[in-house]
């Protein structure tokens, strides 16, 4: 394969942002539509992403890619919806604040088994041995392939929200946001909505950090500071909470603006990339939710055309 | 009993500042209703506005604790004027309120790195002599820290429960309406309760500065455990969030004494105020009166 044309930090920058639709997307069920405020988006992905590394890692497999990844993958991603489900069930019926000291406990306690299990994840010191289950030539190839592989997964999340708002699933969920005890009390099974929807969204986060961790090949608890939940919540309140384009066009907008652009096409002193850029990225993320917030609460799609509903939950 | 003397002893000493900082945040949260995520960035601006002035002017530590702690209110007085006032007169909800909170929190996080710089700081202090309490070695710091916080923790619980002007503050929190009509103004009012809870958070910050170093991530670092402290003591006023402070702090040290390791003390500690929020099912109405 020639990819000549493609810049290797490129190929980085695309799969970040295309990472980050992804979780944004997931958010969007659960803060957009079930108004459930996940602030440990980081914790369900990083959990899938280390599930993942240890699996892969440390067990003796009798066969050869790509099931090691499969499997690997799959504990991974099952890990992170049984977390789900627990979080989901300790969060279901608690307001606001006992969601944020849920879900922000959550990302806590998975940094810090990341941490101190030093013989599974490596520590603060991190752990290789991760690699693509397949090998086509260059690294660079390898990850070229694996960035089309991850919008392919990312693409079907796209789609499956995109049905959600279309199904009378996707209603109760608009239901629970917007008055759960009213749909609780029409007999609507509100509780097992969020329980499941945290469950399901959790194990694709889950999915979504084991594929980052191939992507990077090293578990690092670095990784599992609050930068990733920002990202996911920046992308989509700036595209719009209600809209299942939002994230979509929200991550594209922002990360795409320091990941891709600013990385990639502006030319700036080179030392600037490794802490200025980063630190002014995160600053400017949290202007852009003040301002949204304050100024356009729908974000750049405004509400949804059929659903004025959408619009009074999230105060247009 | 020596395991018990050495967790009360190095727990109260240790985590004084987490009561300090639980009684600001709790104020803040009880009488406006907000759970203000930036706050954790009033404890790192303590830190920061106290590390520099005491390394600029060659300052005594406890000679800057009042303008770490001015700055501080000062700061929390600034962000409610122009971000969360804004937001509670554009009819924001409360989880957007959360949101902004968060905003603020990462970009003062994040904008300190351009005025202090990117190293961690530390406070030019002599180094700490060594005082037996009960026999357990603490550092005078600590233990300085420990009689300031109790001090201060004491004139906030007086200032609010027994003061004409805290009287207030309790009447503004219940009935906003009947509040304004009997006379009290509404603004000032509010705007001293951020002033208070800033100046908590900043002092707080400036001990736990001195206690080891003064980095960006400082107060975020403490947030999940002042917020898990408010929300659980705080039902039963400040004098629950102060019961539940000191208790937090001398698990904390029990706990690590016995893992030999702190992260285990705090997911311990994580996984059982989760627990208790779960039971008591707090499903209170949401109210955002800022």
């Amino acid at each position: 394969m020639n990819l000549d044309w493609l810049d290797a930090f490129l190929i980085t920058g695309l799969f970040e942002v295309v990472m980050v639709i992804g979780l944004g997307l997931l958010l969007h069920l659960q803060l957009g539509l079930a108004r459930i405020a996940n602030f440990g988006v980081v914790g369900f992905w990083g959990i899938g992403m280390y599930a993942f590394g240890v699996m892969y890692v440390h067990v003796d497999w009798p066969f050869g890619e790509p099931w090691q990844f499969l499997v690997s993958a799959a504990f991974g991603t099952l890990v992170a919806g049984l977390s789900g489900l627990l979080v989901g069930w300790l969060i279901a019926d608690l307001d606001t604040d006992g969601v944020l000291v849920g879900t922000l406990g959550f990302a806590a306690a998975v940094l810090i088994l990341a941490t101190t299990e030093d013989d599974l994840t490596g520590g603060a010191r991190g752990r290789g041995g991760l690699g693509f289950p397949y090998d086509i030539g260059s690294v660079k190839d390898n990850e070229f392939v694996w960035l089309v592989i991850v919008t392919i997964v990312v693409a079907a999340i796209l789609f499956y929200v995109w049905r959600v708002h279309r199904s009378p699933y996707g209603r109760l969920l608009i239901a629970v946001g917007g008055n759960d005890p009213l749909a609780r009390s029409l007999g609507k099974p509100t509780f097992r909505a969020k329980i499941w929807l945290f469950a399901l969204s959790s194990a694709a986060m889950g999915l979504l950090g084991a594929m980052y961790g191939v992507m990077v090949r090293f578990l690092d608890p670095n990784n599992l500071g609050v930068d990733v939940t920002l990202a996911a919540m920046v992308g989509l309140v700036l595209g719009g909470t209600a809209r299942v384009w939002g994230a979509v066009v929200g991550v594209i907008l922002s990360v795409g603006l320091f990941d891709v652009v600013i990385q990639n096409y502006v030319p700036l002193p080179r030392e600037w990339y490794t802490q200025a850029i980063p630190v002014l990225r995160e600053a400017i993320f949290g202007v852009v939710l003040i301002v949204v917030l304050l100024l356009r609460p729908l974000g750049v799609l405004g509400d949804m055309r059929r659903d004025q509903l959408m619009r009074r939950l999230h105060g247009g | 009993m020596e395991f018990i003397t050495q967790s009360l002893v190095i727990g109260l000493t240790e985590h004084a500042p987490l009561v300090l900082a639980a009684i600001g945040f709790a104020l803040l949260y009880r009488l406006t209703g907000l759970i203000n995520v930036a706050y954790s960035e009033t404890i790192t601006l303590g830190a920061y506005f106290g590390m520099w002035a005491n390394t600029t002017f060659d300052l005594n530590f406890y000679a800057v604790l009042p303008a770490a702690g001015l700055m501080a209110g000062l700061v929390s007085v600034a962000s409610y004027l122009l971000v969360f006032r804004p937001a509670r007169q554009r009819g924001v909800g409360v989880l957007e309120l959360i949101i902004i909170s968060f905003g603020l929190s990462i970009f003062l996080q994040h904008g300190l790195q351009f005025i202090f710089g990117y190293p961690v700081r530390f406070y030019d202090v002599p180094p700490p002599d060594t005082i037996l309490v009960l026999g357990v070695g603490v550092s005078s710091f600590r233990l300085l820290a420990l009689v300031s916080v109790a001090v201060l923790a004491l004139l906030l619980y007086l200032f609010i429960q027994r003061s004409n002007l805290g009287l207030k503050i309790r009447a503004l929190a219940s009935d906003e309406g009947l509040a304004q009509v009997s006379g009290i103004r509404p603004l000032v009012v509010t705007v001293l309760i951020w002033f208070i809870a800033g100046v908590a958070g900043g002092l707080a910050g400036a001990f736990y500065g001195v206690g080891s170093n003064v980095a960006p991530l400082l107060g975020w670092r403490q947030f999940l455990m002042i917020l898990m402290v408010a929300l659980v003591g705080g039902s039963w006023g400040l004098g629950g969030v102060i019961l539940v402070g000191v208790g937090t702090s001398v698990a904390l040290a029990a706990m690590a004494l016995s893992f030999n390791q702190v992260l285990y003390a705090q997911l311990v500690l994580i996984a059982a105020f989760v627990v208790v929020l779960k039971v008591r099912g707090r499903q209170a109405p949401e109210t955002a009166k800022v």
